[in-house]
């Protein structure tokens, strides 16, 4: 028999390939999260003041990391979604989601993080860098809370790092190092570096997809960007479906002026141009996360509403929920039982391609200038600051790219492949 | 024309001048709602408040808002959409300067995407199931896929860095001037070329897409069969009774697609600074030029209202059926 792969394959070798590849990072993250656990249960106060989004992230994606295998081996016989084969499209989107979730599993570095930017600036993929170690100045007595914002500050790396420095090349002088970086001298103090096995401790980092014009990691970035683009994707599509839902299910089922109404209302969105629309409501308002999101959101409920109101339309004069409402159901549970099953199919296959759309808008405004803003990385801005750098460094342009044009073409292909499977009748 | 049709042409109007008016509310409530003060701009803290009052006067903001808005769609409908603060002329003129450009370059596209994806899905319903066939189709989503703005830096790096065939920016020469009239349009269209693949290539798989689906379905139907059985040529069959069946859904396509066109061609504008539309309405914006920018957004609304009017006119003048469905 031929080997066919499927998802949960896909997701057992994403497993395996992490634990190979971060087995320390994990065992830290589990000893973070036990430590965070004696804190929160002996200091309460200052637990509730440490946590914050990074920590969060970092402790459930690990819990979350180790509860897979047992999913996997639950669900892999039973469930439809983990045991549908494995294309193109849904490797994508899988790969997309597993980094939304495990960003900080996977890559164990802060998106921002710059230093030496005279070393790491524009570094072509694959190219690596020596790294200089310097001895920390820490305190000897220090309280359990302070042991623990260090050990905290050492796994989850904040976007600054005065331990480290970036070098070329390492020199031995008697009582101290002489370190290059590109054609500058420096001298270090002997006393200053951590010494392993009488020479200075010196690593080096590889950087895999190269660096940006602030010496970051571009891998940091895309794994970063992709939580970026699924939250405000599926963000905008709740708000969407959210309006879409309400409003035409009260256009269809009051009928009459409401209609007109909303109806006019649906033209008025579907004749402005929408990307104008978007843009001016963000330069009126100013762009973060939340109003990108619900602006994108607000600029796609045209088709929903439009689905969701000829369906009412077609079902409510039918005799099972004339019904209904003669049994004394409210509106609110004819809608959500009765209706909402029957739409269910065109609305899901509605929100796969609003949902690409959405990924699409949303990375043309970041290119625009008009995204989710500096502080957190975004494909689309990536790729706006690769154009500037086009001569120097194709990589920093190509590598969002070709992402963006693969989570596009595959959201694409899932919506196409959903209504295939949902309508047979459409199938050529 | 009979009657039955002049009455659908006058209902499509009136819905259509009933959007129109939605949608200069809708400007209007934005911009009021929008954080910062108009006279801002013309004040300094310095004023006495007197001056300050007076200048509020004279923008009539001190009036109730109904009145301001009454205001508002009496100088839209006069033609007066005030005075842009950076280019210190009427909006409608700076507007005119602007949209010529967009206007041609759009239209071109279109009828590019027209004319390439007509050509394409033809030929390969022809071949329909041979390796062409699949090979465009499989090109056609991935070239959907792409956003103007990553294919537009792929082609500068091609075509402007690595080659150096085409321009990168702008839609002139240097000694544009110079040249004779044959030279300056040629220069024109050698700047262009970029810019026209970049805002034509989804439409163009767009429309594939949508064109191929149709015939296939078309070419599927008992009637073809029965032409075929009768001894009809090939190419008659495809002339006469398969393009005008499969046309029909793609003409309220071309009225949706043309307001992508106006979002592509914004993007495009960009990415090489050409001076349209969409370019002169993000610079309005980044620099808090209100008129402009209204007068940029209803430009807009207005191109997309038309176009969807004429699409519809034309859907009607191919089928009656259309006219019974608007009269409901």
């Amino acid at each position: 028999m031929k080997f066919q792969p499927k998802i949960w394959h896909l997701l057992l070798f994403f497993w395996i390939t992490i634990i190979i590849f971060r087995f320390d990072l994990l065992i830290e993250l589990v000893v973070l999260w036990a430590r965070y656990f004696l804190l929160f249960i002996s200091d309460f106060k200052s637990a509730m003041q440490l946590l914050d989004f990074s920590l969060i992230d970092a402790i459930l994606s690990v819990k979350l990391f180790i509860i897979i295998p047992t999913i996997l081996f639950l669900f892999r016989k039973n469930n439809l979604w983990l045991k549908s084969s494995l294309n193109f499209s849904s490797l994508t989107l899988v790969l997309l989601l597993l980094a939304f979730i495990f960003a900080p599993i996977i890559t164990n570095e802060n998106p921002e993080f710059q230093k030496d930017l005279k070393m790491t600036k524009l570094l072509a993929p694959l190219s690596s860098v020596k790294v200089l170690h310097l001895n920390k100045k820490e305190n000897a007595q220090k309280s359990s809370l302070e042991k623990f914002i260090n050990y905290k500050n050492k796994i989850i790396k904040p976007s600054y790092n005065e331990d480290i420095i970036f070098v070329n090349n390492v020199e031995v002088k008697s009582d101290h190092i002489i370190y290059s970086q590109k054609n500058l001298q420096k001298e270090i103090n002997i006393s200053d570096v951590q010494i392993k096995n009488g020479i200075p401790f010196v690593t080096s980092k590889i950087f895999i997809l190269g660096t940006d014009e602030f010496g970051r990691d571009i891998f940091t970035r895309l794994i970063y960007g992709a939580r970026i683009s699924l939250l405000v994707g599926i963000g905008a599509v709740v708000v969407s479906l959210f309006m879409g839902l309400s409003f035409g299910f009260i256009a269809g089922f009051k009928g009459g002026f409401i209609d007109t109404i909303f109806s006019r209302l649906t033209d008025l969105f579907l004749a402005f141009p929408i990307i104008y629309f978007i843009v001016l409501i963000l330069a009126l308002f100013g762009n973060s996360l939340l109003s990108v999101i619900i602006v994108l959101g607000l600029s796609g409920w045209m088709g929903l509403f439009k689905i969701v109101k000829s369906e009412v339309l077609a079902e409510k004069n039918k005799d099972y929920i004339l019904t209904a409402g003669m049994l004394g159901q409210t509106n609110r549970k004819i809608l959500t039982k009765e209706i909402l099953p029957v739409i269910f199919v065109p609305i899901v296959v509605n929100i796969v391609f609003q949902f690409s759309n959405v990924i699409l808008a949303e990375s043309a405004l970041s290119y625009l200038g008009l995204g989710t803003g500096n502080s957190y990385p975004s494909w689309g801005a990536m790729i706006e600051s690769g154009q500037r750098y086009i001569m120097k460094a194709w990589w920093m342009i190509s590598f969002p790219g070709l992402i963006l044009i693969a989570t596009l073409f595959s959201a694409n292909d899932f919506g196409k492949r959903l209504n295939e499977t949902i309508n047979p009748g459409i199938q050529k | 024309m009979n009657k039955e049709f002049l009455k659908a042409l006058l209902k499509r109007i009136i819905s259509s001048l009933i959007t129109l008016f939605l949608l200069i509310s809708l400007l209007f409530i934005l911009i009021r709602l929008s954080p910062g003060d108009p006279t801002q701009k013309f004040l300094s803290a310095e004023f006495s408040p007197e001056l300050i009052k007076k200048v509020t006067a004279d923008f009539k903001l001190d009036q109730p808002l109904y009145e301001q808005y009454i205001n508002f769609v009496v100088n839209i409908f006069k033609g007066d959409l005030g005075i842009s603060y950076n280019y210190r002329m009427p909006v409608l003129s700076v507007v005119w300067q602007f949209l010529s450009f967009t206007l041609l370059f759009a239209s071109l596209s279109f009828l590019i995407q027209i004319i390439i994806s007509f050509y394409l899905s033809i030929k390969s319903i022809r071949k329909k199931g041979t390796a062409f066939d699949k090979v465009v189709s499989k090109l056609s989503l991935i070239v959907y896929a792409t956003p103007a703005f990553v294919l537009g830096v792929f082609l500068i790096y091609l075509f402007s860095v690595q080659l150096n065939l085409f321009p990168s920016s702008g839609s002139k020469s240097l000694d544009f001037d110079s040249f004779s009239i044959a030279g300056k349009i040629g220069d024109y269209f050698w700047h262009l070329t970029l810019p026209i693949i970049t805002l034509s290539s989804a439409g163009i798989a767009m429309f594939y897409k949508y064109l191929r689906d149709n015939l296939d379905e078309t070419y599927q139907q008992p009637f073809i069969l029965n032409l075929r059985a009768s001894g009809y040529d090939e190419k008659v069959i495809l002339k006469k009774h398969v393009l005008p069946n499969a046309i029909r859904p793609l003409i309220s396509v071309a009225g949706i697609e043309l307001g992508i066109l106006l979002g592509g061609a914004l993007i495009t504008e960009i990415i090489f600074g050409l001076p349209g539309m969409g370019r002169l309405m993000l610079n309005s914006i980044f620099e808090r030029d209100y008129p402009l920018v209204i007068g940029c957004a209803l430009t807009a609304g207005l191109i997309i209202i038309i176009s969807n009017f004429i699409a519809d006119l034309i859907k009607m003048k191919l089928d009656k059926r259309m006219i019974k469905g608007l009269m409901n």
